[in-house]
């Protein structure tokens, strides 16, 4: 079977998702799975009213099932009190959906997954729990491989002359503020800078976060630097995302590490 | 509503001019030319003549053109073939990271059979380095491979730069042309071309055929072994239809590749020019300028490729994507990702490729409905209203 042959209700779901949007308020939860590395990202917003799920809401990034899973899951459940909603399976959403091609099943199919993540965080603040939120370590990469094979090379400490750049793909390690200054010239000389950050997000004054959304630099969060890579000079680098501890190559000619 | 195709990259209709000529070649004159009957002979000279006809597409000499079943078995010989047949000058391979996944897989098998493989990195625009390259090469290098240009995002390599420096250094250099064929000139004289891939449903001819081209004095062991055909380097049958729609395909392109080519590079630069601008946070993947003129290849931040391609389906437009969720091994595009993307923004890939039954509103279309769609996906999706936060 190919991987986009739909059933009629997947294909449905996808055209016409149900209950897009998101929700807000003190009796709102929020599940979020999946990675946008992977290709798919999804965020469950559950509004609970007497530990019954009154209204759903969802967010997607994915391809069709993961949409189409997204869209019934917020169906399944309206109505249902907690408990009858944390024993809705992947495979009860996939069979209210007529099925899904098999390579799907897990990849696409997290819906549930983000319905569960929702319930146990509503539950928890519930009982005052405290829950593990997004907040990282700081941190650079001082310790990643091949730094000081690669120095005049392509590793650079410090950025003296911006126009050195052109052209050239940079990825630039966030290790303060200094870092994210000499970011955000290099991409008014470069069309791709890259900036990684072992942090959910960036922390620093309202100047440089403007100056920065608005520079186009492509954000790689909870993403550590692991080794330099090359023959003769840098050609990529490996990555280590945190998050799903996965690493991968990310091909660039420039890495930037300000002390 | 016409059905809009624009993915003439994964596969082309046949051109009726070329059904035409191979329709004798079922029945009347259905020949083995091998026998030695007359019935047989008519069959060798359609063998021979239509050798000449490819020869002189690509400015070799008749006894230089190898027929296969494609040009995934041309390169299998050209690789396999080359190297067992030469590894008592060396054992090692140069790639580049941008190859078809053919050739990808075809260096790993020669990795498992005991070779060495350096692949060469690309630039951002997809493209090969020739520094690189050289700093690559070793003197146990006996094969270059690097892609003519690419089939998913269309950038054109330095070829005659290549065939240059490996004629310098004696090493032999393939290329798999099946991206180039039909949108440019292909002259294996002028580019130092020693071994070539062509496809026949590349320049609209049946699929199930394929050239191998290999100049004279190069040698190759043969994977297929058999009744000898070929010069006993691809033995089986002549596939006589087949061949004959190649050579009828390849003469009818020969005269109409510059008129065609500039009719695409018009849909082209159309496409481009209006999707960058109509789509805010879109952008262009593969280079400015050295690209097919067939290949508009996009980028929309945000969104997954799948989702377009979906929706793009339901309104009649037939597109590919980079995306790993239409893959066979859910992986983005090794080309994207060679290029200097990480895995989200491949996923965000959507591919037009043009090619000779496009009109001019197929275009148009793909202009009117990709903005449209990109943005109701956009509005589902929590990436890109992150952003807009």
């Amino acid at each position: 079977m190919k991987s986009t042959q739909y059933s009629k209700k997947v294909l449905d779901h996808f055209r016409n998702p149900r209950n897009v949007g998101t929700l807000e308020g003190d009796d709102v939860a929020v599940g979020k799975v999946g990675n946008p590395i992977c290709g798919d990202l999804m965020e469950v917003f559950i509004k609970v009213k007497d530990d019954r799920i009154v209204d759903a809401k969802f967010m997607t990034f994915g391809c069709g099932s993961a949409i189409a899973t997204s869209s019934m899951t917020t169906e399944l459940v309206k109505g249902m009190t907690l408990e009858q909603a944390m024993e809705v399976t992947r495979e009860d959403v996939a069979s209210e959906l007529e099925g899904l091609p098999p390579i799907k099943m897990h990849c696409s199919n997290l819906a549930a997954d983000a319905l569960h993540e929702a319930i146990k965080r509503y539950r928890a603040r519930m009982t005052g729990e405290v829950i593990p939120g997004e907040e990282t370590q700081a941190g650079g990469a001082e310790c990643a491989i091949g730094k000081e094979n690669y120095l005049g090379k392509g590793v650079y400490l410090s950025v003296t002359n911006p126009e050195d750049f052109k052209e050239k793909r940079v990825l630039v390690v966030h290790t303060g503020d200094k870092s994210l200054e000499t970011a955000i010239e290099l991409s008014k000389h470069t069309g791709r800078v890259v900036l990684l950050t072992p942090d959910a997000q960036i922390r620093t004054n309202t100047k440089l976060k403007e100056d920065l959304e608005a520079s186009g630099i492509k954000i790689l969060y909870g993403s550590k630097l692991l080794e330099i890579r090359g023959q003769d000079e840098v050609e990529k680098v490996l990555v280590h995302n945190l998050n799903e501890d996965e690493k991968y190559d990310l091909f660039v000619d420039a890495v930037v590490l300000i002390d | 509503m016409r059905e809009v195709y624009l993915d003439y990259q994964s596969a082309k209709p046949v051109d009726p001019r070329v059904i035409e000529e191979m329709m004798p070649y079922f029945h009347d004159l259905f020949g083995n030319p091998s026998s030695l009957h007359k019935v047989g002979d008519v069959a060798t000279d359609a063998l021979e003549q239509s050798r000449k006809r490819i020869a002189k597409f690509i400015n070799a000499d008749d006894d230089e053109i190898l027929f296969t079943s494609g040009a995934t078995e041309s390169s299998n010989m050209a690789l396999i073939g080359y190297a067992l047949k030469n590894k008592k000058k060396g054992n090692h391979i140069v790639i580049s990271e941008v190859e078809h996944i053919s050739i990808h897989n075809i260096a790993k098998y020669l990795v498992s059979l005991g070779f060495e493989v350096s692949t060469v990195p690309v630039d951002q625009f997809g493209r090969v380095r020739v520094e690189k390259l050289e700093r690559r090469l070793t003197d146990k290098t006996i094969l270059i491979s690097v892609g003519y240009a690419s089939n998913e995002i269309g950038t054109v390599q330095p070829i005659a730069e290549i065939g240059k420096l490996a004629k310098e250094r004696n090493i032999a250099f393939h290329t798999d042309a099946v991206a180039a064929e039909g949108l440019i000139d292909l002259d294996v004289e002028r580019d130092n071309i020693d071994l070539m891939s062509l496809s026949s449903n590349d320049i609209y001819g049946p699929k199930g055929v394929g050239v191998l081209y290999m100049k004279k004095g190069y040698r190759i062991n043969p994977l297929i072994i058999g009744g000898g055909q070929e010069r006993g380097l691809r033995s089986g049958t002549e596939n006589m239809p087949g061949i004959v729609g190649m050579s009828a395909a390849a003469d009818i392109m020969a005269k109409e590749m510059p008129s065609e080519v500039e009719r695409f590079r018009g849909y082209r630069d159309k496409a481009i020019t209006h999707i960058l601008e109509d789509v805010p946070d879109s952008h262009l993947n593969g280079h400015p300028t050295e690209r097919l003129a067939s290949n508009a290849h996009f980028r929309f931040d945000g969104i997954e490729g799948e989702g377009m391609l979906l929706s793009l389906k339901d309104l009649g437009v037939s597109v590919s994507t980079g995306s790993a969720c239409t893959s066979k091994t859910l992986e983005p595009s090794h080309t994207l990702i060679a290029t200097g993307l990480v895995h989200e923004e491949a996923h965000g890939s959507l591919q037009l490729s043009f090619g000779r039954f496009n009109i001019d509103s197929d275009v148009d279309r793909a202009i009117e409905t990709i903005p449209q769609i990109v943005a109701r996906l956009r509005g589902l999706s929590p990436i890109y209203v992150a952003r807009r936060r």
